[in-house]
């Protein structure tokens, strides 16, 4: 059975770089679609089962989303796709954490950089699918403290000068406990106190005396908690705007 | 408590007088039961002033002005009474009361105070001739006999509140009002110290009644009031000495053996009086006088070992005004020693400098209390004595000599000495609070500097709010405090000043409360008044404004720079981006997709601020990881630091396309598989190296095209050096030198 892909790229010449990859990587016969924008993108999910895929008519199963997009932004499709049952993956410009993090919260499975070399972009591409979602060290330390604080927001670094101007924001304490399901277990900060520094898997399997594997595993139960207390977060934000 | 003990542990001047300083920092607040008191005393102040008006008021008296002449006579100069009007310039030799009594007169008539009489035989005279005057006067109607023989039956009606003279007034207010400051000292804070400030005042307070009682125009005292005035006025005046040197032997510190001190004071002061009393006394004024000037001295030295043991302000003030007070005493008691037993005009002229010096130290009394309060007050003060001493003297003066009415007199002498004290108004407040060294123009200059320094260095504020304070005020000893001051706030009467640098923040427990206390200005020459601490104020505030300045500055830039990154990063990016997918060789490709990495690079560097070397190193690390596991190359990765520090956007954006090229470099030309990265940074100096196992060879001869080049340039832009050597067994490595790395951020 063909997998099912969804490319959504406005730039033209991009996208068909990215059909390229995604055929390169899946030895099977793929069929690609392509959307130039959201709205399209909304059109073509839809026909296949609705961003919730509960009705199971043959859904997408890869789905790959550029960020800036002339009717809005990537993280808005990925949002509404929590539920989907689709590896999705962002591919862009942007490296920086500060992009890249939210996407993550939203229930992205990866990102790809499409200024990479075709080859390093299939191999990549693999490695996301069969379930190795992607580490710099910026966005270990950005869970770090999302896992620490609780919350998204990070305290404002220190200035080192004196809150003397009378400006000055008086960080709300948060009141909600985490529930124990979000909290990182030690192995798991390890982990990512290492691939904060550096490190690569290989070598933090080695230092942990565990196998690349399992530091792999703790990975992927990073991401899962990731993204259930960016939901449960989204729950309680709603609870609190009388949403629900 | 725990501020004030680590604020004592730091204070070179000894703990006690540390906590003394800031235990006082708040005046207990007038409530409920002292302010009935204040009020009730005020109203008994009040009711004696006019119990006293109403004794004179009652008195009979002769409505006349009198003068004495060079022999000694009595002179009529002048008189409202229509009978006495052709009498003018006669001799008055006796008075004959209405009960047949006759009075003998002459020039001691017009001499009042017996505390002042010289000579003792003189004295008893005085008072006698008063009483004998009293009684005369009693009957309702006198007859005055002149020297030419005539005489006139005149009556002496009761004096009335209009007789009492224009002198007796302000006298009698400035008595009244000696009387409530020290009263309300002694409430606001009830204590020893400001007991002994209370006897003195009242002491004084007292003495001015006395003089004001003297005061009265015309002949004609009620009956005893100089009798007994004498023995009053001796224990007032020597018991005022006494209290001095005993308020000194524990204000502004306690010096060794006070309590001695005190008691050999008060011990000279009682013996004294009682030997007076007893009348073992002969030539007694010389014996006041002489008791005056020894305990005046004493209470000076005293100040001055204070002073010495602790350089506190207040001491230096304080003998600046009791020399001051000591040396007229002085020029007073010789004034009216030579011009004893002279007849005339001299004789008046010492009377009235005896007068003065009351008046005098009156005023210096009353501004005590005031010292720090503020230079307005104190100026005030400083203007009130000086006109008060200047226009006594002038007015008793005209009165003397010229016989002018008091009218012309008074008017006279305010004219001349309000000029007087416009010509002489700087040098007295100089003499009285001590100099500023520090003009106009320097304290802008210094203000000025410090700000733009905090400007540059946001992060030193404190240290340099604290150097501005010394630097403006002087003071022998600056102290951190942690506590919390909305302002700045004059303590322990002028002595130290407390100045906020910085309130603190409760979800910032490593940043408490900060505060300076500064002690003893001018180098413990100078007291601290209200507006030294609104000078501060106003340069903390302008302080902080420098920095909220380079802060918003600093937002605008960083604003700015995110905005040009992000226009390049999208714009141009993007269209690299196609660029490169359409590239038509593999070259080409490799090569605008260097350019848009660089153009990444930039774009983040403009982005952040600034990068800590920690983190930046990790980026480096899993960078080059990727890349060189992707052209499957092996990284060897060293990293030493000895500590962490931030990179500034120039050395992060250099240092990260240096080793990007440097492993390009060894990737795609030298065609590597192992690749070594080392990087240090001990002290000042980084070096790294990147050393290949590829197939380079003889890097000297190498053209340096873009990418090499591009590696200088980033290095020498850090200050620093790079070579190449040939690499052993093979390759090649580049060592990367910045000696002064640090210093250059």
């Amino acid at each position: 059975m063909a997998v099912k892909v969804l490319i959504l790229e406005d730039n033209p010449v991009a996208r068909s770089f990215l059909c390229r990859v995604v055929r390169e990587s899946f030895s099977d016969a793929n069929s690609i679609t392509e959307a130039g924008d959201l709205e399209t993108a909304r059109r073509h999910i839809s026909l296949a089962g609705g961003a919730s895929g509960l009705h199971g008519v043959d859904p997408f199963k890869l789905i790959l989303v550029d960020l800036e997009l002339p009717d809005g932004n990537g993280m808005e499709l990925l949002a509404e796709l929590t539920h989907y049952p689709a590896t999705k993956i962002v591919t862009t410009l942007y490296s920086d954490d500060d992009h890249l993090f939210p996407a993550l919260q939203r229930g992205a499975d990866g990102y790809l950089l499409k200024e990479d070399r075709f080859e390093v972009l299939v191999e990549e591409l693999q490695k996301i699918v069969r379930g190795q979602p992607p580490l710099s060290p910026a966005i270990a330390r950005r869970l770090l403290t999302h896992f620490r604080h609780g919350s998204g927001n990070e305290s404002a670094p220190d200035s080192g000068f004196m809150n003397t101007t009378g400006f000055n924001t008086s960080r709300p304490v948060p009141i909600e406990k985490q529930p124990d399901h979000e909290r990182l277990t030690p192995r798991e900060t390890e982990v990512l106190t290492y691939l904060s520094k550096g490190f690569t898997i290989k070598e933090i399997a080695s230092l942990m005396g565990i196998k690349w594997f399992t530091v792999n595993d703790h990975i992927k139960s990073i991401y899962k908690k990731l993204n259930v207390s960016s939901r449960a977060e989204a729950a309680v934000l709603a609870s609190k705007q009388g949403l629900v | 408590m725990s501020e004030r003990s680590a604020a004592s542990g730091d204070s070179v001047f000894g703990a006690s007088a540390f906590e003394r300083t800031l235990d006082h920092r708040l005046p207990p607040r007038f409530i409920g039961s002292r302010m009935r008191l204040l009020v009730l005393a005020a109203l008994l102040g009040c009711v004696g002033t006019f119990l006293v008006m109403r004794w004179l008021a009652a008195s009979p008296a002769l409505d006349a002005v009198f003068q004495a002449g060079p022999q000694g006579q009595l002179v009529l100069v002048g008189s409202d009474l229509p009978a006495l009007e052709d009498r003018i310039g006669q001799h008055l030799v006796a008075v004959v009361g209405a009960d047949g009594s006759r009075v003998g007169l002459d020039a001691l008539a017009l001499q009042r105070a017996p505390r002042w009489q010289v000579d003792d035989d003189r004295r008893v005279q005085q008072v006698q001739q008063q009483e004998a005057l009293a009684r005369a006067f009693a009957g309702g109607h006198a007859t005055l006999v002149f020297a030419d023989g005539q005489q006139l039956d005149v009556a002496t009606p009761a004096r009335g509140y209009a007789g009492l003279g224009l002198l007796f007034w302000p006298l009698a207010a400035l008595a009244l009002l000696l009387y409530l400051i020290g009263i309300v000292v002694v409430l606001v804070r009830p204590q020893g110290r400001n007991l002994l400030y209370v006897v003195m005042t009242l002491c004084q307070a007292a003495n001015l009644l006395f003089i004001a009682l003297e005061s009265m125009r015309g002949l004609g005292l009620p009956p005893g009031a100089l009798a007994n005035a004498l023995m009053p006025r001796l224990a007032f005046d020597l018991c005022t000495a006494a209290a001095g040197v005993h308020a000194f032997a524990l204000h502004p510190r306690r010096v060794p053996h006070a309590n001695a001190i005190a008691a050999a004071a008060w011990a000279t002061t009682l013996l004294v009086l009682l030997l007076a009393q007893a009348g073992l006394l002969p030539g007694l004024w010389w014996f006041a006088q002489g008791t005056m000037l020894l305990l005046g001295t004493a209470a000076l030295l005293v100040l001055s070992w204070s002073y010495h043991i602790e350089p506190n302000p207040f001491a230096a003030v304080m003998r600046r005004f009791g020399g001051i007070a000591a040396g007229t005493l002085l020029l007073v008691t010789v004034g009216v020693a030579v011009s004893a037993g002279q007849p005339g005009v001299p004789h008046s002229i010492a009377v009235i400098g005896s007068v003065i010096w009351y008046v005098f130290f009156a005023s210096l009394l009353l501004l005590v209390p005031f010292l720090s309060r503020s230079k307005q007050v104190l100026r005030e003060f400083a203007m009130l004595a000086g006109i008060s001493t200047i226009a006594t003297s002038l007015d008793l003066l005209f009165v003397a000599i010229f016989s002018l009415g008091q009218f012309t007199s008074l008017t006279l002498a305010v004219f001349f000495s309000l000029g007087a004290y416009a010509a002489a108004r700087q040098w007295i407040l100089n003499q009285m609070v001590g100099t500023s060294v520090l003009t106009t123009e320097r304290t802008f200059e210094q203000l000025y500097r410090v700000a733009r320094e905090v400007q540059e260095q946001p992060t030193r504020y404190a240290a340099l709010l604290a150097q501005l304070l010394r630097d403006l005020f002087e003071p022998l000893e600056a102290v951190r405090v942690d506590r919390a001051a909305a302002q700045s706030l004059v303590i322990g009467g002028g002595s130290a000043m407390v100045v906020p640098v910085r309130t603190g923040s409760s979800d910032n427990p490593n940043r408490p409360p900060l505060a300076l206390v500064l002690r003893f200005a001018h180098r413990g020459k100078r007291l601290f008044s209200s507006e030294d601490a609104r000078l501060a104020d106003r340069v903390v505030e302008q302080l902080r404004r420098a920095v909220a300045y380079d802060q918003a500055v600093e937002r605008g830039r960083s604003e700015e720079r995110q905005r040009i990154a992000q226009d390049l990063h999208d714009d141009i990016g993007a269209r690299l981006l196609t660029l490169m997918y359409k590239a038509q060789s593999p070259e080409m490709e490799d090569y605008v997709r260097h350019t848009l990495l660089d153009l990444k690079t930039l774009t983040r560097g403009l982005a952040a601020a600034d990068h800590r070397l920690s983190h930046a190193a990790a980026e480096w690390k899993s960078d080059l990881t990727q890349r060189l596991t992707a052209a499957h190359v092996q990284l060897g990765w060293s990293f030493e630091t000895d500590r962490d520090v931030r990179l500034s956007v120039v050395q992060w954006s250099a240092l990260t396309r240096v080793m990007r090229e440097l492993i390009s470099n060894a990737i795609y030309h030298a065609q590597a598989t192992q690749v070594d990265v080392t990087f240090s940074l001990v002290g000042t100096q980084l070096t790294l190296s990147v050393a290949d196992d590829g197939n380079g060879r003889d890097p000297q001869a190498w053209a340096h095209g873009l990418g090499l080049g591009g590696v200088r340039k980033r290095v020498k832009l850090l200050g620093g050096e790079v070579r190449w050597r040939e690499n052993l067994p093979r390759g090649i490595v580049c060592e990367v030198r910045v000696p002064e790395f640090l210093a250059k951020s």
